[in-house]
């Protein structure tokens, strides 16, 4: 029993370690801007304020980069995942020439730095009249968030029995039908733990949104965020940090529920590189 | 006769269905081929060039961008650079990752709060993590440095990112911090699929929890971890924004990796050209590190 | 209309990238609605909150004289502005207005045939009315006018505060290397450290440090633009530099001017380096000591150098891709009407100073609380900033620099000044390695 006890402390006290640097974010956040330079710094703050939540709202263009954010993980994921979908479908459950060689190459895709992506990339968006558009970003998320999504889903689709999809083909579904009424219902755990990794994915990503989005009416939250605050004249940290509490919550709301969703991606098909 | 219709009337189906699943693949395709393929031609073939970036006017220089790079100390101080930032925040993730792992599927109080609060670092977004860390870090009003004072491990308040080694020091931990949830998702997932029967006859045998997590917890969890390793190994190799933001590649080249030089030569300098055949050369390296290494799992496998 | 263009320009003028735009191009037919009315997109990385509304001020003034216009203000900043504008000419997206860039960087892109000249702007504002050569820093190699000032900044003045030195027993400000050193020693106590200095390996460091070679009699280039580095002057500024790096705070080797400032304003150094803008952030974040402080130009090495004050030129350029190049002039040209620039400059007193004679003589813009709590600061700052120099002008002798911002892009110096200071490497070796970087930037 002892022993347990001790266990559990240990436990608590390395996830505490872990999650200081959002306890600590908390508290920046609710600090007026005096107590915040003052040293050496406070532990918990004497007088707890919420101007700087306030501030955010009010005087500045939070909520549209929030907003913008949201649009544009929601359609990334929603693209991302469709694709990946039927594209891992057709290569764990058709047989054609290439297929090994595409699954391959889906590797391949992920070797490529970003950073030499973006300037073809930027302009054939230009070609398409799609410069400094939240499409133009769904667009360019993609790159990243496919091959893993693709490779994610092929391994879940791998852990389906093949013999489901047989039977119900015997009793004379066709074989799209087969898809939706056997395969996807399946699938669904994974379906879900990639939507969860492309929307993390696309929620964070920054240096793309940097080069690609120059107008405040499709800049999401990171870059939004960086250019309003982070500025060559004045660092306000208070700010900054009850951006980034505001930025965070909504994820970690989210994951909270969907947790366990998010751990049975690895699991049920085992991982198959 | 009856047998050969059928069979034919099989191919044909099988015809159809490959050209259902071709169909199924095609929208992959596409999109690879818009997105991925067409910028990474266009990636090689402007690395022959030597190009100013805002006008991409540029005059064919064949392989001699290659040949500059390669006899530059910085190529060889970047790459270095970059190994060490891997294979350091590599090996901190994977072994921090499987411990926590294995903490996390014991019975803990308040295990799906405590799993929630690991896995945090892994949600919020790059930016907001490099935000968090450098105000941790500060050297006024940072934190750590007051604790450390109070403490009394130290006297002076240390520069956590703008000296060396304590900034690559600083940022392999930070990108630990940030990506070891990922390992944990991972092998928390397969040790759940683990049958608890090993285990008893492992415990009826006599073995210690030691000697249990290496005859079956180890060799179970192989398969996750030769996979994990792979996935953040590239991503490790080519992270760019984590390292951009908290140190900018300082103190001078000291942290400075092959990303954060393929941006500063494209973007700093203008140099196109030279940036994309930084990044082929780049590429070329994390394919043959990605061969050699799927060829050693393999052999070892069989 | 870009897009036929671009094809028929043809093989011979685009290189590189022909073949890869004319291969986007047939896939894609322009989206943009072709609409009645013109939009003008201004950028600018200068974007505190209170500088955005006096823009929108500005803007509406400007959108209500003429009818059917619409400006779009965006955000850029110091930092991200090259890969954007690099992205912006490369596709012809470009803004049609750009403010507040460094004079060195509009000067590489003009020599790269992307601006636009700017002389008839200059004759509309008024060329008699700017300081005496305030825009020699604009001229070009052909004789044209690469873009203006929108403002002067005085960006390496020394920030003082007038409390610690009473209580270390300093009677007058710094005027030598020496003194400073001596004047950081005393008021570094308790928490409080010397100075502020950037070591970081940033642009913020570069220019600084550009300052202290001169302020040590040196230069970078000569009047031939030849690199003249390798002096005496050169390892003074060094070893100034290292020898100042035990009165700044450990975190110094990442110093931009967000942490220089912030580290002066809220107390925790006696001295500062920033613009005037320090008045501004005092008043509003830390009152306690906006009576103390106080600012003059940074010391030099000897009392027979003459004081060497770093402007940025924050600019006015239009790119020559602009469509509506007509409309951006008549808007640059507006955004020198006194009301709206009045407003502009008070957004951030003492940071931004007038380019105008007759701007800084309206009383109008003398009477904003700042200026008149700090009218010697002001002035003083007015009359370094209009007799500064950058990179891409070393001095009244030198020829513009059409190169200086790629060698401020590049890092050189601020590696120079980390390789030196924080690594301990041998200077002689530092300087002539970081000669020859320079010089390659200078040919390609």
């Amino acid at each position: 029993m002892a022993r347990k006890i001790l266990f559990n402390i240990f436990a608590w006290m390395v996830v505490l370690m872990v999650a200081f640097p959002l306890f600590w974010m908390l508290v920046t956040s609710v600090k007026p801007q005096f107590e915040l330079f003052r040293r050496p710094p406070s532990m918990l703050p004497e007088t707890v304020t919420f101007e700087h939540y306030w501030r955010l709202l009010s005087d500045t263009n939070f909520l549209g980069y929030f907003w913008n954010s949201v649009i544009l993980s929601t359609a990334t994921t929603f693209v991302v995942v469709t694709i990946a979908t039927i594209g891992a479908y057709s290569l764990v459950r058709f047989r054609y020439r290439g297929r090994e060689t595409l699954a391959f190459l889906v590797l391949f895709t992920y070797l490529l730095p970003s950073v030499v992506l973006i300037l073809p990339l930027y302009l054939m968006l230009v070609e398409l009249g799609l410069s400094n558009t939240i499409t133009s970003l769904v667009i360019a998320y993609t790159t990243f968030a496919l091959p893993y999504a693709l490779w994610l889903l092929r391994s879940f689709m791998a852990g389906i029995p093949e013999d489901l999809e047989s039977a119900a083909l015997v009793d004379g579904a066709t074989r799209l039908g087969a898809f939706k009424d056997v395969i996807l219902p399946q699938l669904l755990p994974g379906i879900i733990s990639t939507a969860l990794f492309t929307f993390i994915l696309s929620w964070n990503e920054y240096l793309y949104a940097l080069v690609l989005v120059n107008s405040d009416e499709s800049r999401p939250l990171t870059t939004g965020v960086m250019n309003m605050l982070i500025s060559s004249f004045n660092i306000e940290w208070s700010l900054l940090m009850a951006a980034s509490v505001m930025m965070s919550v909504p994820l970690i709301i989210v994951f909270a529920f969907l947790q366990s969703y998010l751990t049975r991606g690895f699991g049920a098909g085992g991982v198959k590189g | 006769m009856r047998h050969i219709m059928a069979k034919q009337q099989q191919t044909l189906l099988e015809r159809r269905y490959s050209m259902l699943g071709l169909f199924l693949i095609a929208p992959t395709v596409l999109v690879f081929c818009a997105v991925i393929v067409y910028p990474l031609i266009s990636a090689v073939y402007l690395s022959l060039f030597k190009i100013f970036t805002p006008t991409l006017e540029g005059s064919w220089v064949g392989l001699d961008n290659y040949r500059v790079l390669l006899s530059k100390g910085e190529f060889w101080t970047s790459l270095r650079a970059n190994l060490i930032w891997t294979v350091g925040t590599l090996s901190l993730q994977i072994i921090f990752g499987v411990g926590m792992a294995l903490v996390l599927h014991q019975n803990i109080w308040f295990r799906s709060l405590a799993r929630s609060l690991i896995l945090f670092p892994y949600f919020i977004s790059t930016v907001v993590a490099v935000l968090v860390w450098k105000w941790l870090f500060n050297d006024l009003y940072g934190i750590l440095n007051h604790l450390m004072i109070t403490a009394g491990l130290i006297d002076w308040p240390i520069d956590y990112l703008g000296s060396m080694p304590n900034a690559m020091i600083s940022v392999i931990l930070v990108g630990a911090w940030k990506y070891f949830p990922f390992v944990v998702i991972a092998v928390l997932a397969r040790l759940q699929s683990i049958p608890d029967q090993l285990y008893e006859a492992a415990k009826i045998d006599g073995a210690g929890p030691i000697a249990r997590f290496f005859d079956i917890t180890l060799p179970q969890l192989r398969e996750v971890l030769v996979v994990i390793i792979m996935l953040r190994a590239i991503w490790d190799f080519k992270e760019f924004d984590l390292i951009f933001l908290l140190t900018g590649g300082g103190p001078v080249t000291s942290t400075q990796t092959l990303p954060l030089l393929v941006y500063k030569e494209a973007f700093a300098l203008n140099q196109m050209g030279m940036a994309s055949a930084y990044a082929v050369i780049m590429m070329l390296i994390m394919l043959g590190f990605m061969l050699v290494y799927i060829r050693r799992t393999r052999s070892e496998e069989s | 209309m870009k897009h036929t263009s671009m094809l028929s320009q043809g093989i011979s003028r685009r290189g590189a990238l022909q073949g890869l735009a004319a291969a986007t191009a047939v896939a894609a037919m322009p989206i943009r609605a072709s609409a009645q009315e013109t939009t003008i997109r201004w950028w600018s990385p200068q974007a505190a909150p209170a500088q955005v509304a006096a823009y929108k001020a500005q803007i509406a003034a400007f959108e209500a004289a003429n009818a059917g216009v619409k400006v779009v203000f965006e955000t850029t900043s110091d930092e991200g502005y090259a890969p954007q504008l690099a992205a912006a000419f490369s596709s012809g997206e470009v803004p049609d207005i750009v403010t507040h860039l460094p004079s060195f960087a509009i000067q590489t892109y003009y020599a790269n045939g992307l601006v636009e000249p700017f002389n008839d702007v200059i004759e509309a504002i008024g060329a008699d009315d700017y300081y005496e050569g305030a825009n020699e820093v604009f001229k070009a190699a052909d004789g044209n006018y690469v873009g203006t000032g929108i403002g002067n900044s005085a960006a390496n003045m020394l920030w003082l505060r007038k409390d610690l030195m009473e209580g270390a027993g300093i009677s007058d400000a710094p005027k030598t290397w020496d003194e400073l050193r001596a004047a950081c020693q005393a008021m570094q106590k308790a928490g409080i450290y010397g100075a502020p200095l950037p070591y970081g390996r940033n642009s913020m460091t570069t220019l600084i440090f550009i300052g202290v070679i001169h302020q040590a009699g040196g230069q970078v280039f000569d009047t031939d633009l030849n690199v003249a580095l390798d002096t005496q002057a050169t390892r003074d500024a060094l070893e100034f530099y290292a020898s100042m790096r035990e009165l700044c705070p450990p975190g110094a080797t990442n110093y931009s001017w967000g942490e220089a400032i912030t580290a002066f304003v809220s107390g925790a150094t006696a001295t500062g380096i920033y613009t005037g803008r320090v008045l501004g952030n005092v008043n509003a974040q830390n009152p306690p000591i906006a009576d103390s402080v106080t600012c003059v130009t940074y010391p030099t090495k000897s009392a027979d150098i003459p004081t060497w004050t770093f402007n940025d030129f924050p600019s006015v350029f239009i790119p020559k891709q602009s469509k509506n190049i007509a409309v951006a002039k008549a808007f640059a040209a507006s955004l020198y009407n006194p009301e709206g620039y009045i407003q502009q400059l008070h957004a951030a007193p003492g940071h931004v100073l007038p380019v105008l004679k007759s701007i800084n003589e309206n009383p109008k813009y003398q009477s904003n609380a700042i200026i008149q709590k700090y009218p010697a600061e002001v002035e003083l700052m007015s009359q370094a900033a209009a007799g500064g120099f950058n990179l891409g002008y070393e001095s009244a002798k030198h020829p513009s620099n059409d190169k200086a911002g790629k060698v401020v892009g590049s890092g050189a110096i601020a590696d120079m000044v980390q390789r030196v200071v924080l690594n301990g490497e041998n200077a002689d070796q530092v300087i002539g390695e970081t000669s020859k970087a320079i010089e390659d930037i200078m040919k390609s």
